[in-house]
C-alpha cells in the first residue's frame, strides 16, 4: 500500500469517527510496505495431510497448508497479543462479556462471493461443533453470536472468559464459507480436497505423494499482497532426503519436525540459512510422562516425585532433542501466559529417588526390581522411541522396571483412552492460555475416556476451584495470582512428570523476510513474506 | 556316524564355517562376562567413533556401546533362529511325512497346500503377521516358522515317497508294524540327512528375516538385536557409519558360517557322483 | 493341427483356473488374518482412524457385515475382492486400489530391473566360473557369491549408499527422482536411471549370487554330458560349445529357480524400497505398517501374490521357449 493511500485512509477513518483504531491496523499496514513482489517459496510438508480443511482435521500438516488458504478473525504476535486478520478491529465490553468484531468489508472467498458475518456465525455455531474438539468448550460459553450487519459479529458470553480473545486464530476459528458447506455433510464435502477459502493463496493443484501447489489470490483484500507468486509444499517421505533438499536449495523452508533434530543442528550452522525457534509460542508443547494416578504405587505422590528425580531431563534435552528445548518445570510452558517459575524443584538425583521409594516401603527384590510398569510406545517416530528407551534405563536404576510395548496408532489411542497403561509419553499444545490448553489435563471434570483429557485421573478439588475461577476472572493480575497458586499445588503433587519444553527449528533461506511474525509462525498466511535480493 | 564326522573334519569350507560359528556361540555365552551390564545403558558420549574413549566399536545416538550390543545381540539372533527353525521343522516334517507316506490324492492336496505357502511372498507375510499380531518375540518366531516350513515339507515328502518303497520298509510293513512306527522308526531316521541340512540353512535364513523385521521397526522393543541396531542407525549413516557397519558384519559372518557348515554337512551326508 | 491348438488352450485354461484358485485362497487367508488379530475386527479394518470415529466404525461394520455369520461375511468380502474393491484407507482418504495402482509402476520398474540384472549377471558370472572350474576366477566368483548370499540385503544397501553416495557422490542416495527435474526429457531419463541404479543393483545382488552358483554347477554338470564331449572331440571351439550346446540346457535349472525366487524377490523389494525411499508398493507397505493401515497392507499382500503368480507363469513361458522339448503339462 502506498503512503498516500494510507494517509487517505487514516483521514477517512477519522472523519467517520471510529472510536477505536487499534494499533494492530497500523502495524499490519506498515508491514505491507517495502516488500518485493514475486518468487516461489518451496517448502516441505511432512507427513502429507489427508485433507486441506483445518476445520475438519486439526492435524499439524493440514494446519500448515490451510493457514494460507483460510483465515480467522485474528492472529497473535509472538507475545500472544491479538492482531487483526479478517477482523480489522474489535472491542471488548468492560464487563468482559461482549466481544464485537468489525470484519474486513473487502474480504472475498476464492470463488468471488463476499465474506460476511453470516459465514462467521455459521462456522462457530454449526460447523465447528461437529468437527472440532475444542469448539464446544470455547464457543459453547456464548449466550449468543449475532450479526447486526453483514460486517459485524457480536459474541455474547454467559460469563466472562479471560482467554476468549485468544481463541480467534485459524486453529480455533477458521472461517468457513457458508454457501459451500451449509446443508452438506461437512466431513465428506469435496471442498475439503479443493478448498475455497479467503486467504492470500489458493490451491492450484495437489499431486498426492508429490506436492501441493498454492498460487497468489489476486482478489486478496489487502492490496498489494501477497508478495509471493506461489508456495509449493513438497512431499518427501525420507528424512535424509529432506535435509538434502534444504541443503542444496531445492526447498527454502523447513519447519516443525521436517528435519531430524541432528540434521537441524547441523544445517542451522550453514551460512545461507537462518534458524529460529520462534513461531511456536501458541503451541508450546511440553513433552511429558503421564503417570496413571489410579493404580498403586503410582497413586502415591512420593512415587511420582521419585520418577521426576530419576530422569536426567537435561540429557534428554541435549542428547535426544539436540538442544532444541528447555527443561520443563511444571504444567505451564514458560512461553504460555501466566507461567509461574517459583514451584517445587526436582533435580536429577538417583539418591533422592531411591530414598523416596524406600520411604514408601517399596523393597527391591533379588534382581533389584521394586515394581514393574508398562509404557506403550506411541508409533510417532525415532525421538519417541529413543526417549522411551532412555526412560526405561533411567528408571531401572532406581528399581522401577519398565516394559516397552510397541503399538500402532489405533491400539495406542485405545489403550490411553481407556487408561490401560502405567506410563505414557506424550505432548500437547497449550494454545497460549492455561484455560485453553493446560487445565484440561488436571481438572476432575475432564476425566474422560478420550485422548488429550485428564487421562491420568488426577483429582484435587482445590485445583478444580482455582481453574474455574481463573477462567472467568477479569484482569491479568487476578488470573496470574490464581494460576500461580494452581501451579504450585500441581507441581508439588506431580500427577505428570514434565520433561522438556519442546522447541522446533524453522530453518529458512536468509533472503526470506517476514517469515515468522506471530505466535503461530509458519501456520500464518504468509501474505507479507518475500524474497529479498 | 564316525565316518561322517571324519569326512566333515576334512571339508575345508565346512570347517571354516564351524570355526566361525563356534566363535559366535562362545561370544553369545560369554557376553555377560566380557560385556557386563546392560547394552541399553548410556556409557559414553553419543556418536563416539570406534577406538575412542574405550569404545571398541563406537557408541550410538544415545551413547550406548555398540560392541556390547553386538555381543548381547548374538544371543537374541541365535535364540530366534534356532527356535523358529525348530517349529518350522516340526510343522514341515509332519506335513511332509503325511503327504509322502499317505500319498495319493491326500498327499497331492497337502503338497498343493504347501505350494500355496511358497507362492506367497514370504517376507511380506512375515510383516503382515507381526504387524497384525503385534511385535513380540513370540509372534516373530511364529511368523518366521510359518514361512520356513514349506521347504522342509517338500523335502520330507520327497524323501518319504522314495523311502517308503524301499525293501526294508516293505518288509517291516509285512511284519505288521503300525504306520506310525514305520514312519518314526524306519523311514524318518533315513530321511534325516537332507532335513538336517535344510534345518541348518533355515537357521541362517531365520536370522536374516528377523534382522530385516527389526530393521523395519517390527522387532521386540525390549530386545537388543542386530537388525534393531542397524534400523536405529539408518538415519545417521553420514554421521556415524559404525553404528550400522558392525552389526551388519556380525550378521554376515554368522549367516556365512551357518551356510558353510550346512553345505559342508550336505556334501558329507549326501554325496553325489556328479559333484565336482 | 487343430487338436494341438485346442489342447494348448485347454492347458492354458487349466493353468488360469489354478491361478484364480490360488488368488482366492490368498484372499480367504487375508480374511482370516484380520479376524485372528486381537481386538475388534472393525477397529482392525478401520485402521488407526477408527479409534475415535464411532460413525466410521459403524459404517465399516455395516459394509463388511461384521455382525453377520461368518460364511456371509466371507462371501461379502470375496465379492468385493472380485470387483477389485480392496477397501478404503481412511488415513490416505482414498481407496486401497488407487493407492496400490499409483505405486505399482515404481515397484515393477524396480523388480524387473533387479530381475534382469540378477539373471544376466548370474548367468554370465556363473558360466564363467563353471567353464573355468577350479581356476582362480572360479574361486573368486564362488567366494563372492557365497559372501553376498550371507549378507542382509538392507545392510548391503546402506553400505552401498555409504560408498557410492556419501563417500564418492556418484549416485543419489534416496528417492525416485531429483525434485525439480521434469520427466519425459532426456535429463529426466538419466535422472531416473541414476536413482534406479543402487536399489535395483542391491536387490538383484542376492539373486545374482544364487543364480551364479546354480549356473556354475549346472554348467559343470552339463559339461559332463555325452553330446558336449562329442562336440569337443569333433574339434568345436570352446565358445561355440558353450553357446550352442551347453547354455540352453544349463539355463533350465536357473530359470526354474528364478520362478521359485519370484516370491522372495518381490518380498525383498519391500526392504529395499524402505531403505532407498523408493515410492513403490514396498514403501507403501512400510508406511501402512507404521500406521497399521491394515486394509492397505492386505491389499498389497494380495496384489504382490498375484504378481508372484504372474512371474511364475512368465518363467514357465521362458522355460518353454528355452526347452522346446517340454510339452504343455
Amino acid at each position: 500500500m502506498k503512503k498516500r493511500e494510507f494517509h487517505k485512509l487514516l483521514l477517512a477513518g477519522g472523519a467517520l469517527g471510529l472510536a477505536e483504531f487499534p494499533l494492530g491496523l497500523t502495524q499490519a499496514f506498515a508491514q505491507g510496505t517495502g516488500g518485493v513482489k514475486g518468487g516461489t517459496l518451496n517448502s516441505i510438508i511432512q507427513p502429507e495431510p489427508p485433507i486441506l480443511n483445518l476445520a475438519v482435521s486439526q492435524l499439524t500438516p493440514t494446519q500448515t497448508v490451510s493457514g494460507k488458504i483460510f483465515l480467522s478473525l485474528l492472529t497473535y504476535d509472538v507475545n500472544l497479543k491479538p492482531m487483526p486478520s479478517l477482523a480489522r478491529s474489535w472491542t471488548i465490553s468492560p464487563d468482559g462479556k461482549t466481544y464485537t468484531f468489525n470484519l474486513e468489508p473487502k474480504a472475498k472467498w476464492h470463488d468471488g462471493k463476499p465474506l460476511t458475518s453470516e459465514d462467521v456465525i455459521y462456522t462457530a455455531m454449526e460447523f465447528l461443533p461437529l468437527t472440532h474438539p475444542r469448539a464446544k468448550a470455547i464457543f459453547g460459553r456464548c449466550e449468543s453470536i449475532t450479526a447486526p450487519d453483514a460486517h459485524t459479529v457480536v459474541f455474547k458470553l454467559k460469563e466472562p472468559f479471560g482467554p476468549f480473545i485468544g481463541a480467534f486464530d485459524i486453529s480455533n476459528l477458521p472461517v468457513m464459507p457458508k454457501h459451500i458447506y451449509a446443508g452438506t455433510d461437512v466431513v465428506k464435502n469435496p471442498a475439503n480436497l479443493n478448498p475455497i477459502g479467503s486467504g492470500p493463496f489458493k490451491l492450484k493443484e495437489w499431486v498426492r505423494g508429490s506436492h501441493i501447489h498454492l498460487v497468489r489470490n489476486d482478489d486478496y483484500f489487502k492490496p498489494g499482497l501477497p508478495y509471493l507468486d506461489a508456495i509449493i509444499y513438497r512431499v518427501v517421505p525420507d528424512g535424509a532426503s529432506r535435509a538434502l533438499a534444504l541443503e542444496n536449495g531445492t526447498v527454502q523452508l523447513t519447519q516443525w519436525t521436517d528435519l531430524e533434530l541432528f540434521d537441524a543442528q547441523r544445517l542451522s550452522k550453514k551460512p545461507n540459512l537462518a534458524t529460529t525457534t520462534k513461531g511456536y509460542e501458541y503451541f508450546a508443547p511440553i513433552m511429558w510422562l503421564e503417570i496413571n494416578n489410579r493404580t498403586a504405587p503410582l497413586n502415591d505422590k512420593r512415587f511420582r516425585k521419585a520418577v521426576m528425580h530419576a530422569i536426567d531431563r537435561t540429557f534428554i534435552k541435549d542428547k535426544i532433542l539436540y538442544g532444541f528445548g528447555k527443561v520443563a518445570t511444571g504444567p505451564v510452558n514458560s512461553k504460555t501466559k501466566y507461567y509461574e517459575p517459583n514451584v517445587t524443584k526436582y533435580d536429577f538425583s538417583i539418591a533422592k529417588a531411591k530414598a523416596l521409594l524406600d520411604e514408601m516401603g517399596l523393597k527391591p527384590d533379588a534382581k533389584g526390581t521394586r515394581v514393574t510398569v508398562r509404557l506403550p510406545v506411541s508409533p510417532y517416530g525415532e525421538m519417541v522411541q529413543r526417549t522411551c528407551e532412555y526412560i526405561r534405563q533411567s528408571l531401572a536404576k532406581v528399581g522401577i522396571a519398565v516394559v516397552l510395548e510397541s503399538t500402532d496408532p489405533g491400539s495406542y489411542t485405545q489403550r490411553i483412552s481407556n487408561w490401560d497403561y502405567e506410563l505414557n509419553l506424550s505432548w500437547l499444545y497449550q494454545f497460549g492460555d492455561p484455560a485453553l490448553g493446560v487445565t484440561r489435563n488436571y481438572v476432575s471434570s475432564n476425566i474422560r475416556k478420550i485422548l488429550f483429557t485428564n487421562t491420568v485421573g488426577y483429582t484435587n478439588p482445590q485445583v478444580d476451584k482455582l481453574a474455574d475461577e481463573a477462567a472467568v476472572a477479569v484482569g491479568d493480575e487476578k488470573r496470574q495470582a490464581l494460576y500461580s497458586e494452581m501451579q504450585k499445588i500441581i507441581v508439588d503433587e506431580v500427577p505428570i512428570a514434565w520433561l522438556v519444553e519442546m522447541e522446533f527449528p524453522t530453518i529458512y533461506d536468509k533472503r526470506l523476510q517476514n517469515l515468522v511474525t506471530s505466535a503461530i509462525g509458519i501456520h500464518e498466511s504468509f501474505d507479507t513474506v518475500y524474497f529479498k535480493g | 556316524m564316525k565316518a561322517v564326522v571324519q569326512s566333515f573334519l576334512r571339508h575345508p569350507s565346512g570347517m571354516l564355517g564351524l570355526v566361525i560359528l563356534l566363535a559366535v556361540i562362545v561370544l553369545a555365552v560369554t557376553a555377560p562376562i566380557f560385556f557386563p551390564g546392560d547394552p541399553w545403558d548410556t556409557v559414553a558420549a553419543p556418536f563416539t567413533p570406534p577406538q575412542t574413549d574405550g569404545m571398541l566399536l563406537g557408541s550410538d545416538s544415545l551413547g550406548r556401546d555398540i560392541a556390547s550390543g553386538i555381543a548381547h545381540g548374538t544371543r537374541v539372533s541365535l535364540m530366534i533362529g534356532i527356535t523358529s527353525t525348530l517349529v518350522a521343522l516340526i510343522i514341515g516334517v509332519v506335513v511332509g511325512a503325511l503327504s509322502g507316506y499317505v500319498g495319493g490324492r491326500v498327499g497331492e492336496w497337502l503338497m498343493r497346500f504347501t505350494e500355496l505357502f511358497q507362492t506367497i511372498p514370504a517376507f511380506m507375510l512375515c510383516i503382515l503377521l507381526v504387524a497384525i499380531l503385534q511385535p513380540s518375540i513370540r509372534n516373530i518366531v511364529i511368523a518366521i516358522a510359518l514361512v520356513s516350513w514349506p521347504q522342509v515339507a517338500r523335502l520330507t515328502r520327497g524323501e518319504f515317497l522314495a523311502l517308503k518303497e524301499r525293501e526294508f520298509v516293505q518288509a517291516a510293513r509285512c511284519q505288521g508294524e503300525s504306520p506310525l512306527s514305520l514312519i518314526v522308526r524306519y523311514i524318518l531316521p533315513n530321511a534325516l540327512s537332507p532335513i538336517i541340512v535344510a534345518g541348518s540353512l533355515a537357521i541362517a535364513s531365520a536370522i536374516l528375516i528377523e534382522s530385516a523385521l527389526s530393521f523395519m521397526g517390527l522387532g521386540d522393543p525390549n530386545l537388543m538385536s542386530w537388525g534393531f541396531m542397524i534400523g536405529a542407525a539408518r538415519t545417521m549413516l553420514r554421521q556415524a557409519w559404525w553404528m550400522s557397519f558392525f552389526p551388519g558384519v556380525a550378521i554376515l559372518l554368522t549367516v556365512l558360517a551357518i551356510n558353510l557348515v550346512g553345505e559342508g554337512l550336505n556334501d558329507v551326508l549326501n554325496p553325489r557322483i556328479s559333484r565336482q | 493341427m487343430n487338436l494341438q491348438w485346442l489342447k494348448g488352450l485347454g492347458a492354458l485354461g487349466v493353468r488360469l483356473g489354478k491361478m484364480v484358485a490360488v488368488i482366492l485362497l490368498i484372499a480367504i487367508f487375508n480374511f482370516m488374518l484380520v479376524r485372528a488379530a486381537p481386538g475388534d475386527p472393525a477397529l482392525v479394518m478401520a485402521g488407526q482412524s477408527g479409534a475415535t470415529d464411532e460413525a466410521f466404525l459403524q459404517r465399516v461394520r455395516a459394509e463388511y457385515g461384521l455382525d453377520q455369520p461368518m460364511p456371509t461375511q466371507l462371501a461379502t468380502y470375496l465379492g468385493k475382492v472380485v470387483r477389485l474393491d480392496l477397501g478404503y484407507s481412511h488415513r490416505q482418504q482414498r481407496t486401497v486400489l488407487s493407492a496400490i495402482l499409483e505405486r505399482l509402476p515404481a515397484t515393477l520398474l524396480l523388480t524387473l530391473s533387479a530381475f534382469a540384472i540378477s539373471l544376466v549377471g548370474g548367468v554370465v558370472l556363473g558360466s564363467l566360473a563353471g567353464v573355468r572350474a577350479g581356476k582362480l576366477s572360479d574361486t573368486l566368483i564362488s567366494l563372492l557369491a557365497l559372501v553376498i548370499y550371507a549378507t542382509p540385503v538392507f545392510w548391503l544397501g546402506l553400505m552401498l549408499v555409504l560408498l557410492f553416495s556419501v563417500q564418492l557422490g556418484w549416485l543419489p542416495a534416496f528417492g525416485y527422482q531429483t525434485i525439480g527435474v521434469t520427466m519425459g526429457t532426456w535429463a529426466g531419463v538419466v535422472d531416473k536411471l541414476t536413482h534406479l541404479a543402487l536399489p535395483a543393483f542391491t536387490l538383484g545382488m542376492l539373486y545374482l549370487a544364487i543364480y551364479a552358483r546354480l549356473m556354475r554347477s549346472s554348467i559343470i554338470e552339463v559339461s559332463h554330458q555325452d553330446y558336449v564331449k562329442t562336440a569337443r572331440a569333433k574339434g568345436a571351439s570352446d565358445g561355440r560349445i558353450l553357446w550352442r550346446h551347453m547354455l540352453r540346457n544349463a539355463l533350465l535349472p536357473v530359470v526354474t529357480m528364478a520362478g521359485v525366487q519370484a516370491g522372495t524377490l518381490i518380498g525383498g523389494s519391500v526392504v529395499i524400497e524402505t531403505v532407498f525411499a523408493w515410492p513403490g508398493l514396498g514403501r507403501l507397505t512400510y508406511d501402512a505398517v507404521l500406521q497399521r493401515d491394515y486394509q492397505v497392507m492386505l491389499g498389497v499382500f494380495l496384489v504382490l501374490s498375484v504378481l508372484v503368480i504372474f512371474f511364475n507363469w512368465l518363467t514357465d513361458l521362458l522355460y518353454r521357449v528355452i526347452d522346446p522339448r517340454i510339452k504343455a503339462a
